[in-house]
């Protein structure tokens, strides 16, 4: 793809080159012909974390539990206002665009699920469930990259492993490759027109023929990722089918990692993440704080799914926190930090329309000391299932080190 | 030239057929140059070398200087110590940072009763309150005095050094009250003994209130009946993050040999070392009563009942001195300073200086760096640089000033490494193979392209400084070998530079164009 030096003069060269200013004008490849990627058919994961420690209570509200309104005489979600799930379970209101996905059986909850170790540290629980060792700090990887490095199937791809942020998260921390997208439209060389192409093709070049070892590798998957990013993808990206992302990050990282799954470059697991969840103070009940969030978490994730299409045959979305909250809530009209939270699954491979786990009840005999819902399903169980039944991990022991996986544990998130 | 400076990278043998080695390695088979000992000095004691250092250090002397560097107290640090005063933090002790840090508590508190849509309580982001607004002015200061130092600093194995030691003691600055004391850790603790005795270093990292608050020991408390605290909260127990991490992390390593019942007994050893409260300061404080006077053996070493605060001391001072604290110690020195993996000889020098001086970190350093590993061919050039050495030896290499705003931390914390943000206890990690991937390498080739246009984010850059902007393209080529790559250019990269100045006649883009390239290329990476 020869450019021609007297564009790159042309258009001032350097002088316009600004650090993360100028959006990248992502161009379509000089040789025309569409080269129709067949649509790939392995599976993908998409994991959704939400810091800060979401209410899982407020999530999917245990409507038929007379608790839940007893302990939260200002901050339950009425009945009234609930989408009803199964009769005792539903959904906030603000998540009403998932009741489709809840009724076509793709999208199932597992409550009551969390880490057996009892820190209410945001920082360290956060840590233990990205590393996959609960009670274990000096893990210096996380759980999502070990499956990558123990995935023999996988194909060479810089687009393998995808988290969307700025930097890498814990949780794709480690040996194998992984890439940390801050924003697809930016992603690659910064200069502006024909200067991107010229200052890539000569950064290649320098690193093509002096690196070696690990800079080697790496800059020429960073060149094949830039590369397989400018030939797949067209510009503007429309979503498909009216799709509307909500707008924000979570809305951007949804929406882009949409984009990566239908532009098949190989993208296998995809991570973001998303803040605001740490409801001390004033949450709210069917309108409110927590309300906002979750309206945000429902309208991004039914987009996606429409997005997406059919190809979320193959692609399971999985939310996370790493804790949960109160059951009663506190003087500040919120709730402090609790034990079992509420996690969810969406996708075709997803067992779905139910809320799976064993339920311990709001009942004060039942409660994780005292105050908390009981954790009945230990994450790496369901993350388990997950990896195994849909991922297609052959061997969880390496993954989830100190912890001894049984499928007889799983909580059956996935259609066998 | 001084004949002993040609000789002591020589000293250890004749000149030999040196191994195969990558086309990367800037010596020539024949001479490794008083320059070339001086580049690699400054590679890795050093954040990298300014225009014409190599010359300087070199006519100086190499051994001389690292004798000096070994000895900051007496290497004159005026350019830093005008820049200094402007960082407000400096002059905050850890009362005023409470009282900051309170107050924006309080702030935040009295916000979110008044709107029923307030922000989360974890972000803090929206919080708009005077002390919010400057303890976020603080902490930034905080980040950027260390690009600042790094960059400015003439004692720079002492910033190095620094940089080292708050690793191996991770702090995070972001958990509670870690908050408001983590700058005193930083001034009181980590530099003022990061070239001294390793067990005076210890010692006051753990008695420390920011580490004491970081791994939780200041809530752990004997399970005693007089320990317990009554009412509503949960009894409080041993917490053993400290006990561990101590062992693990601080001074024995992984494989030093300890057991889990060992972890316990430490844990108790330590049990009411905390701090006062912490809106009174969070001083270090001992509590007798939450103590366990019990007998504990740790290590087969018996610790006699009915002990206090002494006989954590006594601990720490038997780790400090035990074997494998020497080894794990010197072994992560080794790593920063020679090779990703140590080579085992640097290592043995390392353990039989710490060993000869009880633990003297500046014995042990010069024991490494009068070694033949630290000057072997295949350890030069050997390490990646992370994303502080990069941002920080690209400003030295074409003599950019940080500006006032803390806007170049955010810069190294765009890279990958927000300074004093590592959860973990572990540290930010000190291989290529945790900082170098296809994402990072292209934010790298920006940064070197932005710097050499004046755009990178809080850095002041004068080109005309380094290098006279000139129309002869191999004049141009050559300076930037000579002040930015210290004349290890490859062949390679020239031949790209080369290519790529064909048609452009300005100057200054020229210039812009060569001295981008060569920050953002391969060799700028190494050090």
């Amino acid at each position: 793809m020869a450019i021609s030096r007297r564009v790159f003069v042309k258009s001032g060269g350097l002088a316009l080159v600004s650090f993360g200013l100028d959006p990248l004008f992502l161009a379509r490849a000089a040789f025309a012909a569409d080269t129709p990627g067949h649509p790939s058919t392995r599976p993908i994961l998409v994991c959704l974390f939400q810091r800060g420690a979401v209410d899982g209570l407020n999530m999917v509200v245990p409507y038929g539990d007379r608790l839940y309104y007893k302990e939260r005489p200002r901050i339950a979600v009425a009945q009234r206002d609930v989408v009803d799930l199964d009769g005792y379970f539903g959904l906030h209101p603000r998540l009403a665009p998932l009741k489709t996905l809840w009724d076509n059986k793709s999208l199932a909850v597992i409550h009551a699920a969390g880490s057996p170790d009892s820190t209410r540290s945001h920082f360290d629980a956060q840590d233990y469930m990205e590393s996959g060792t609960p009670g274990r700090k000096a893990t210096a990887d996380g759980w999502l990259n070990r499956y990558c490095q123990h995935d023999r199937e996988h194909l060479s791809t810089p687009f393998q492993a995808v988290a969307f942020g700025p930097r890498l998260p814990r949780i794709l921390a480690g040996s194998a490759p992984s890439l940390a997208i801050d924003d697809l439209q930016t992603f690659g060389v910064r200069a502006p027109g024909a200067a991107r192409d010229r200052l890539t093709e000569a950064f290649e070049q320098l690193y093509g023929g002096a690196a070696t070892g690990l800079l080697a590798t790496s800059s020429h998957e960073a060149f094949e990722a830039v590369q397989l990013l400018n030939r797949a993808n067209p510009g503007q990206y429309q979503p498909a089918d009216g799709a509307t992302y909500p707008r924000g990050r979570l809305g951007a990282a949804m929406r882009q990692i949409a984009q990566l799954i239908k532009a098949d470059v190989g993208l296998q697991v995809a991570f973001a993440d998303v803040t605001g969840w740490d409801t001390h103070v004033n949450q709210g009940a069917s309108e409110g704080q927590l309300a906002t969030r979750l309206a945000d978490l429902g309208q991004a994730l039914a987009a996606f799914t429409t997005d997406v299409g059919e190809r979320m045959r193959d692609v399971v979305v999985l939310t996370m926190s790493e804790f949960g909250r109160t059951i009663r809530e506190n003087g500040s009209l919120g709730t402090d930090h609790g034990h079992a939270t509420a996690m969810l699954v969406l996708g075709g491979p997803v067992n779905g329309g139910k809320v799976l786990g064993r339920w311990p009840g709001l009942d004060p005999a039942d409660r994780f000391e005292g105050r908390d819902v009981a954790v009945t399903t230990d994450f790496r169980d369901l993350f388990g299932e997950i990896l195994t039944r849909h991922m297609l991990a052959t061997d969880l022991s390496p993954i989830f080190p100190g912890f001894t996986p049984d499928p007889a544990r799983f909580p059956g998130a996935i259609t066998a | 030239m001084c004949l002993s400076v040609l000789l002591v990278p020589l000293s250890h043998g004749p000149i030999r057929a040196l191994p195969h080695r990558p086309s990367t390695a800037i010596l020539h088979p024949q001479a490794f140059t008083p320059r070339d000992s001086a580049l690699h000095v400054l590679n890795r004691l050093a954040y990298g070398p300014r225009p014409g250092e190599p010359d300087r250090v070199a006519a100086m002397g190499v051994m001389r200087w690292i004798d000096r560097q070994l000895d900051p107290a007496h290497v004159d640090d005026a350019a830093l110590g005008a820049r200094e005063p402007q960082f407000k933090v400096l002059t905050y002790d850890r009362h005023a940072l409470a009282d900051v840090y309170f107050g924006a508590l309080r702030e935040r508190r009295e916000r979110n009763l008044a709107e029923p849509r307030a922000a989360d309580t974890m972000g803090m982001r929206d919080d708009p309150g005077p002390n919010a607004r400057l303890g976020r002015r603080l902490a930034r200061d905080v980040a950027d005095l260390v690009v600042v130092r790094a960059a400015l600093s003439e004692r720079q194995l002492a910033e190095v050094m620094a940089d080292f030691w708050a690793n191996h003691f991770n702090v995070f600055f972001g958990k509670g009250a870690d908050r408001f004391l983590l700058p005193e850790y930083i001034e009181r603790t980590i530099r003022p003994y990061a070239l001294g005795r390793f067990a005076d270093l210890l010692r006051a990292t753990a008695q420390s209130p920011a580490m004491l608050v970081y791994l939780d020991n200041w809530q752990s408390v004997a399970p005693s009946a007089k320990a317990q605290r009554a009412g509503g909260r949960r009894p409080r127990d041993i917490n053993e993050n400290y006990a561990r991490e101590l062992l693990e992390l601080h001074t024995l390593g992984v494989d030093g040999g300890y057991t889990q019942q060992d972890v316990v007994n430490v844990a108790r050893i330590f049990t009411g070392w905390s701090i006062e409260r912490p809106r009174q300061g969070g001083a270090f404080k001992f509590y007798d009563r939450a103590h366990d006077r019990g007998e504990k053996i740790v290590m087969g070493v018996t610790y006699p009942a009915g002990h206090g605060m002494d006989e954590g001391l006594h601990l720490l001072a038997w780790l400090a001195d035990n074997p494998a604290t020497a080894r794990h110690v010197s072994h992560q020195l080794c790593r920063r300073f020679v090779n990703d993996q140590p080579p085992d000889g640097c290592v043995d020098d390392a353990v039989a200086a710490w060993q000869r001086t009880h633990g003297d970190i500046r014995e042990v350093l010069r024991a490494i760096f009068h070694g033949p590993d630290f000057w072997a061919p295949e350890n030069v050039q050997a390490k990646v640089k992370s994303p502080l050495e990069f941002v920080v030896s690209a400003l030295r290499a074409v003599q950019a000033d940080p500006d006032t705003t803390p806007r170049l931390a955010q810069v190294v914390a765009r890279l990958g490494q927000p300074l004093y943000l590592h959860v973990a206890p572990d540290g930010y990690p000190e291989s290529q193979d945790d900082w170098v991937n296809s994402g990072a390498l292209l934010n790298r080739m920006n940064a070197g392209v932005a710097l050499a246009v004046g755009k990178l984010p809080g850095a002041i850059v004068n080109l005309d400084l380094t290098i006279p902007a000139t129309s002869s393209r191999e004049q141009l080529i050559a300076a930037v070998d000579e002040q930015i790559l210290g004349g290890a250019m490859t062949e390679n990269t020239r031949r790209v530079i080369r290519e790529q100045l064909r048609d452009l006649d300005d100057p200054v883009q020229a210039r812009a164009l060569a001295v981008g390239l060569a920050l953002g290329g391969p060799e700028f990476q190494r050090q």
